[in-house]
């Protein structure tokens, strides 16, 4: 039995560091939160299984070979979920490169609801430290974040803002119903809720800009929040994209940013899209920084060609003979089409709707191995500790020896 | 293994020479004195001119900010994709370019360093991560304090010079960084509480300090630490008709302690004449020239699509009406600093670019000491770093810069005094300002020159009277010794080297550090520090001395 303290989570973005994690014969348990998420992953340790081919066993070697086979052969490769960390998606993106891949992760469609925004407009955004301490007034629009970020509200709002003074803060919810644990987490935090549909989320916002300037017509409710946005010193618009309903939800996005810029004529004001599952904001970061573009982007051709909806591997899948698909942080894998040539480098224990050709089951970054990952904010990058050793390799290194299972000539 | 590179003409000016003909010795990466035995290879120089690989000490290359502007520039990234060919691998941009598209360029033009000049504390991780993914060139980070609020908080409680400096120490050592920057000090935090100005005398609001108590406190902070490189300054008002003012309190701000002024240009702005914008390089110009312990950078614009990136949200806010295309991004970040995200066009016929363009070049002509003026376009902000062959050749040809000249918005040469400036650049002042003068601002020992010891970082150009084309394509570069481009071609990769320093300072200032880590940022302070086995994965990382007190 040993206690780890101030564990590193990698696993929903909100970067909590505080953890406390026993181990007791190579099973962990999460014992200082009640975060289900933390929990959940954490107490997912099952066993090494060895790898395989077919469905049957086989070494890890024999198991490099068939999947490098698969995706030399393939003519329009995907390497998508990158479920990994900063290493992980490094040397996916080098075997992407080599092969000619389209690349995405699996929980791109929440982050490409803001990027989609970002780069048509641009915004004004904050981090969770200027949230937990400068914000007087945090307006959370839609479905509560919570569901997604467990202890959003724990660790950065229900702190007082100690940068500002009076070190005082309200929460207002708008579109979206407060969570039970939320009301129960915000204790004394004085918040209210304006009820609304969550797909009208774009239209409260241009109603909430427009009674900024001019609030006459405007529902009493939605004048009101504008005058505690005017009054504000400065508030904070924080969304969950991924859960807003409906298509077309970046246009709901868009008209939240313009709010926060029409607000900030005045005073300050800043959004804070939140995201960040699995790691999908290092890996976009990663894929930004190497390529020039985000995920969501193919690599046939030798140079990268970025198409947000072509290349969201939801839709490319279809179009993809070969699927390397990675998944160390959960026991998870979508299923893909009959005859479609797939590589798992998958948690041990995860549950295939049909056995893919190649499994390699790969370690937990965070669990079985130190791993730099980025917080949902975008701005910080954590290094995660290394908690026990169940053998398992991590993605990074099943990745580079794949890409030096390749044929050495160039792929076209 | 000994190479012998022979009878080259060596520009070298940290050792005095000045383009005679001489041989250099290359063993194991580095440079030696001649052995007096057989080398093993000899390459024939014979003609050609040979320097030290150059040095770019203010490039944003990595980091939030940097990613922000290529997710903004995507009509960029669109547009100029590049292929993977050869050991090139692919990526794209041309102001914005990606991570090995940016080592490959910098090395094709002779460049084996290039740090990144504005690292937030918070984001230092990601910026290092970044910065390994850069091949063939060294780099390393300047950390950006003086808007973070555990500093105002600990300046504001009046604490004493030898607490600041130990927090300086501090967070340099855990961050992995270099040098000290400041941007627009007190002015980002300002802005967090909604004031869009701060001058350089005004009491910044929260806790209640003057830009010009955080300037001298930073500045007096290096000093105390001996961090080679002085205090790197971004000032006030950056880009605002009139901003010479605050220039030039800021240099009286720090009362005769080092200090480097970065990217000038934008900060050497007058308001005389009938546009109310004027130049004030000569004013700027002759206060570096009479006085010795400042230095700076000079931001210079070349005319074309860009963007800029800079921690200074007070002032991106304030441009970004000029956005082009008209698309923005400002950031308050982690109680620490901000980024602000501003895509830009210089136009030739519009007259503030035009003035803007000529206020540079007039630095450039004007500050007599190469020691202690650098080669820099601030990239992205006021050009691409590709474009430095062509700022040389404005440099070392004026009548092609008189030509130029003539080429743009008509009012121009009446409202500057470039027409009237007949300098043109040696080579020996090239190498100095773009080699050994940056080297040695920052405390590298082993670079920037080719004496014995250093490293073996060379390169070899054609001697061409078209020096645009000399610069923009040198015959050989060696890194470390290892030849990594033959007449612009990429013959070997190399990885590049993490320059940082680790000053000395009293450890009992990490408990309150601690303290505040603990009650506001949710981060725990060990797991903002970063383990020197963090930086390229443990290998990679240079220290260099601090020397307290040895200005």
């Amino acid at each position: 039995m040993a206690t780890h303290c101030d564990v590193v989570c990698p696993f929903c973005g909100l970067g909590c560091d505080d953890l406390t994690v026993e181990e007791d014969a190579g099973r962990l348990a999460v014992r200082s939160t009640d975060c289900p998420v933390a929990r959940e992953r954490f107490g997912h340790t099952p066993p090494a299984e060895p790898p395989r081919v077919g469905g049957r066993p086989a070494s890890f070697d024999d198991a490099v070979r068939a999947a490098a086979e698969i995706l030399w052969t393939s003519r329009a490769p995907l390497v998508a979920g990158l479920g990994t960390d900063v290493a992980g998606v490094r040397a996916a993106l080098a075997l992407a490169e080599r092969v000619g891949a389209v690349v995405d992760h699996e929980r791109s469609e929440g982050l490409y609801r803001n990027l989609a925004v970002f780069q048509r407009s641009g915004w004004i955004a904050t981090t969770f430290a200027e949230l937990r301490n400068r914000c007087d007034l945090l307006l959370v629009v839609g479905p509560d974040p919570a569901a997604l970020h467990p202890r959003f509200y724990e660790r950065w709002v229900v702190p007082p803002p100690a940068l500002q003074a009076p070190a005082l803060r309200e929460v207002v919810f708008l579109c979206g119903e407060p969570l039970e644990t939320t009301r129960a987490a915000l204790g004394e935090v004085p918040f209210t809720v304006i009820p609304g549909d969550a797909t009208q989320i774009g239209a409260v916002a241009a109603a909430l800009s427009t009674a900024l300037t001019d609030p006459t017509g405007a529902a009493p409710g939605i004048a009101g929040l504008a005058e505690r946005l005017r009054a504000a010193h400065y508030a904070v618009v924080a969304w969950a994209a991924a859960g807003f309903p409906g298509a077309h939800a970046d246009l709901a996005v868009e008209r939240l940013v313009r709010l926060v810029q029409d607000v900030n004529r005045q005073t300050r004001c800043a959004g804070l899209p939140l995201a960040g599952y699995d790691n999908v904001v290092g890996a976009n970061q990663v894929c930004t920084w190497q390529l020039g573009v985000p995920l969501r982007t193919s690599l046939a051709g030798g140079a990268p060609r970025h198409d947000p909806h072509r290349f969201a591997w939801e839709r490319f899948q279809h179009a993809a003979d070969a699927v390397l698909w990675i998944s160390a942080f959960r026991p998870e894998m979508p299923a893909f089409a009959t005859g479609k040539a797939v590589v798992a480098l998958a948690q041990p224990g995860t549950a295939f709707a049909a056995e893919p050709a190649v499994v390699i089951p790969v370690g937990t970054p965070g669990i079985d191995h130190a791993a730099h990952v980025f917080r949902g904010d975008s701005i910080v990058a954590l290094r995660t500790g290394h908690l026990i050793d169940r053998g398992l390799p991590d993605v990074a290194a099943v990745l580079s020896a794949i890409t030096a299972a390749l044929p050495q000539e160039a792929s076209c | 293994m000994l190479t012998k590179l022979a009878g080259g003409r060596i520009y070298d000016p940290a050792q005095g020479r000045d383009g005679e003909v001489g041989d250099l010795f290359v063993r194991d990466g580095r440079i030696v004195a001649d052995p007096g035995t057989e080398p093993d290879e000899t390459i024939d120089l014979s003609g050609k001119v040979v320097m030290a690989g150059a040095i770019d000490i203010h490039s944003h290359i990595a980091g939030g900010k940097v990613n922000l502007a290529r997710l903004l520039m995507a009509e960029e990234h669109r547009a100029e994709p590049v292929t993977a060919e050869g050991l090139c691998r692919c990526g794209g941009g041309v102001a914005t370019p990606s991570t090995h598209v940016t080592g490959c360029r910098y090395a094709q033009m002779g460049y084996t360093a290039a740090f990144e000049p504005a690292m937030l504390a918070s984001n230092a991780r990601h910026a290092h991560l970044e910065m390994a993914d850069i091949p063939l060139i060294d780099t390393g980070g300047y950390l950006v304090l003086g808007n973070d609020d555990l500093f105002l908080e600990l300046l504001a409680s009046g604490a004493g010079e030898a607490a600041i400096a130990d927090y300086v120490g501090w967070m340099l050592t855990a961050t992995r960084s270099l040098a000290v920057k400041s941007v627009n000090p007190g002015g980002i935090n300002a802005f967090k509480y909604n004031q869009r100005k701060l001058d350089v005398d005004a009491v910044g609001p929260f806790h209640a300090i003057t830009p010009r108590r955080i300037l001298a406190a930073l500045a007096a902070a290096v000093r105390r630490l001996g961090v080679p490189h002085p205090l790197h300054l971004h000032g006030f008002n950056l880009g605002v008709p009139g901003n010479v003012e605050a220039t030039l309190d800021s240099i009286a701000a720090v009362d005769g302690l080092p200090l480097h002024l970065t990217h000038v240009q934008f900060h050497a702005y007058g308001t005389e004449g009938d546009r109310r914008f004027s130049s004030a390089a000569t004013q700027i110009a002759e206060m570096v020239n009479r006085t010795p312990t400042l230095s700076i950078d000079v931001g210079q614009i070349m005319f074309g699509q860009t963007v800029t990136a800079s921690a200074d949200t007070m002032a991106q806010m304030g441009n970004a009406g000029h956005a082009h295309p008209k698309k923005w991004a400002v950031m308050d970040i982690e109680c620490d600093a901000g980024c602000g995200v501003v895509p830009f066009r210089y136009r030739d016929k519009a007259f503030v670019n035009a003035l803007q363009w000529a206020i540079g070049l007039e630095l450039f002509l004007l500050v007599t000491d190469p020691w202690r003026i650098f080669l820099t376009t601030d990239h992205p902000n006021g050009a691409p770093f590709t474009s430095y062959p062509e700022l040389i050749r404005l440099l070392m040809d004026r009548d092609y810069r008189l030509a130029k000249l003539a080429e743009l918005h008509p009012d121009v040469p009446a409202h500057c005094i470039l027409p009237s400036l007949a300098r043109e650049y040696t080579l020996g002042e090239i190498a100095t300002m773009t080699r050994a003068a940056p080297a040695r601002s920052l405390g590298l020992k082993d670079r920037g020159h080719l004496g014995p010891g250093a490293a073996a970082d060379v390169v070899v150009y054609t001697d061409r009277p078209d020096r645009r084309a000399m610069f923009e394509t040198p015959d050989l570069v060696f890194k470390d010794g290892r030849l990594i481009v033959r007449d612009g071609v990429m013959v070997a990769l190399a990885a590049g080297r993490t320059h940082v320093v680790e000053p000395g300072h009293d450890p009992a200032i990490e408990a309150w550090i601690d303290r505040r880590f603990e009650a506001r940022m949710g981060q725990k302070l060990a797991h903002f520090r970063i383990s020197a086995d963090e930086i390229r994965d443990g290998d990679g990382l240079v220290r260099h001395d601090c020397r307290p007190g040895a200005f």
